[in-house]
């Protein structure tokens, strides 16, 4: 409980009350998708405040800001980056390389797609990726319902893998000061074990009825995947900064930066080179597309929702929380890693994993004297990051990328509808946890 | 003045029945940008026009929110672009109508007539607010011989 920064609160009404009803207000409303979720967080947050919960200092003290700047800086160098058309020629390469065979093409949409979420976030990937895909399945007359939910799945588990894959991970290594290299040495391999195990069924169920004539492979195999791109100069000055950027975060603990100084850092000197040769007019206009890149929606949404849950934090409720689970889970540090695990995956998969994750992180954090220090904590940390990302795969709404991935199959005339999706995923991200607890299991007890 | 004084008062229509690739032959053979779509009591339905044409020959990934935004990539020939423009021939023009296009009324001033048509860049149906009925249709030609002739 952090007593210095508690306030009165309004009314003369009970702290814990207060912050209590208001957080359960606010699940609810993100849950019910009424109102804008950014809208929901900020209006929250604001109340924490103005209730009396938390001071102004202390609500901007609870505010994640290496999460903040990560995403940020994350955003503009994508936002700069897919002007260049690299991502189109990736796809388009990719598929050639198979001589666009039906079921060559999903397995490598699935690698790139898994590949990308892993080092931008998993909402850009398939917004990338899911046009290339609605565009080749035309062109080779084919159902693109396949596709689109191998990309779903794929986006999803590539995006487990690093630390800037998904937003779960984001939170938990700056919350916990993970590095890259912490994600990539202890998520990476169950992945791609998840990833390659789940073309397995998907062969069984579509691959094998995946068919098409030699005349259309043909039409995708005149594509010339060169002409994607776009801006020669700008493809080189992306590559050479994210280059800059993923060393960056492989050696920050050597050079002692953490991710969002060098996610910012390297959206600093991609707006340098792109903007460099232009004239100062030309230069506002060019700025401002690229700052429109960052999905703000979102990143309010983060600092609302980070504000709620200090709230929460600040009057004991996720103290209290704890114990209960402690005492639920009799003590056991694998009983609880397993509980988490599960209880993440199958929220997840059911309401947003932000919003979750961003309450289990403090929560997780109050263990820390029952279970023998913080150094205690890591397989749950892990199991928090393997439930919270790999559940999003249970339903059409368990993660943002989802959604993104089912407009566009509604617009190709395609639709993904919940419940139909739901028999076939949530089965799928059931086996990819019953994987996942073979692991964390294995590796960590 | 108003909208009528520029409008022609007995424009070419389709009926929301008729083959698409009778409209098409309409607007080939005359050079039009658009056509009216009316029912048989001439109520105002929408607009069929070239637009519809060049969104059946370009991939549906590239025209969708959020789509492609360019495809230097795709090499296509005429003859692909017809054929896919084939697909869609036999097909009623309800399918291909635009229902959402801009319409005056009868007395819109002559003015803000022409600043809509600039903006809009088809020709603009004159429609009557009360029935719902086509009055006539206002195209960059009417309004350019009007204006010289006067």
């Amino acid at each position: 409980m952090h007593e210095a920064h508690q306030a009165s609160v309004i009314f003369g009404l009970d702290p814990l009350w207060y912050a209590g009803v208001l957080f359960i207000l606010t699940y609810t409303l993100i849950v019910a998708e009424r109102l804008n979720r950014a809208i929901v967080a900020v209006s929250a947050a604001s109340l924490m405040v103005v209730g009396g919960v938390l001071t102004q200092e202390a609500a901007v003290q609870g505010i994640d800001f290496n999460t903040i700047g990560l995403l940020t800086g994350m955003m503009v160098i994508v936002g700069v980056t897919r002007k260049s058309g690299v991502f189109q020629f990736v796809a388009i390469w990719s598929t050639k390389k198979v001589n666009a065979d039906p079921w060559g093409i999903l397995v490598m949409l699935v690698l790139v797609t898994a590949l990308l979420s892993a080092l931008l976030d998993n909402v850009t990937t398939v917004l990338l990726i899911a046009p290339v895909t609605l565009l080749i399945t035309d062109e080779l007359k084919i159902n693109a319902y396949p596709y689109l939910f191998a990309e779903i799945f794929a986006s999803n588990i590539g995006g487990t893998a690093t630390l800037i894959g998904d937003p779960p991970n984001i939170m938990i290594g700056s919350a916990v000061g993970l590095s890259f290299n912490d994600f990539v040495i202890n998520l990476a391999p169950i992945a791609i074990v998840i990833l390659l195990l789940f073309l397995v069924p998907l062969y069984f169920i579509w691959g094998r009825g995946l068919e098409t004539s030699n005349e259309r492979r043909q039409k995708v195999m005149n594509y010339r995947e060169a002409d994607a791109i776009t801006d020669h100069r700008l493809l080189k000055q992306s590559l050479f900064v994210i280059t800059i950027v993923i060393i960056g975060f492989i050696m920050s603990h050597t050079i002692g930066a953490e991710p969002a100084t060098i996610a910012l850092f390297g959206a600093a000197i991609l707006l340098v080179l792109d903007n460099l040769p232009r004239n100062i007019d030309e230069q506002s206009e060019n700025v401002h597309k690229s700052f429109c890149e960052v999905e703000w929606v979102t990143i309010f949404f983060f600092m609302g929702l980070f504000i709620v849950v200090y709230g929460i934090e600040t009057v004991g409720i996720l103290e209290m929380l704890a114990e209960h689970v402690i005492s639920l889970t009799g003590g056991d540090l694998k009983v609880t890693a397993m509980a988490i695990l599960w209880v993440s995956a199958v929220a997840s998969a059911i309401v947003d994993n932000i919003p979750f994750v961003a309450t289990m992180i403090p929560l997780i954090e109050s263990m820390a004297t029952d279970f023998g220090g913080s150094e205690q904590l890591m397989p749950l940390w892990w199991s928090l990051a393997l439930g919270s990302c790999l559940g999003g795969n249970g339903s059409l709404i368990g993660a943002s990328a989802n959604l993104i991935v089912a407009g566009f199959a509604e617009r190709s005339g395609q639709p993904i509808r919940f419940l139909p999706f739901m028999l076939m995923a949530f089965p799928l991200m059931i086996a990819s946890i019953l994987i996942s607890t073979v692991y964390v299991y294995w590796r960590y007890f | 003045m108003t909208a009528t004084s520029i409008m022609d008062p007995n424009p070419t229509v389709v009926k929301p029945t008729d083959l698409i690739k009778t409209a098409i032959g309409y607007i080939m053979d005359n050079r039009y940008r658009n056509l009216p779509v009316v029912d048989d009591e001439g109520h105002y339905l929408g607009s069929f026009g070239v637009t519809c044409l060049l969104k059946n020959v370009l991939p549906k990934a590239v025209l969708m929110k959020q789509g492609l935004t360019s495809v230097p990539f795709l090499q296509q020939t005429l003859a692909d672009l017809h054929n896919r423009l084939r697909e869609l021939e036999d097909h009623p023009v309800s399918m291909c109508m635009n229902t959402e296009a801009m319409t005056v009324s009868p007395d819109t001033p002559l003015v803000e007539s022409l600043l809509i048509l600039y903006h809009n860049k088809d020709s603009l149906p004159v429609v009557d607010t009360d029935s719902g009925k086509l009055l006539g249709v206002i195209s960059y030609w009417d309004a350019g011989e009007k204006i010289l002739s006067a």
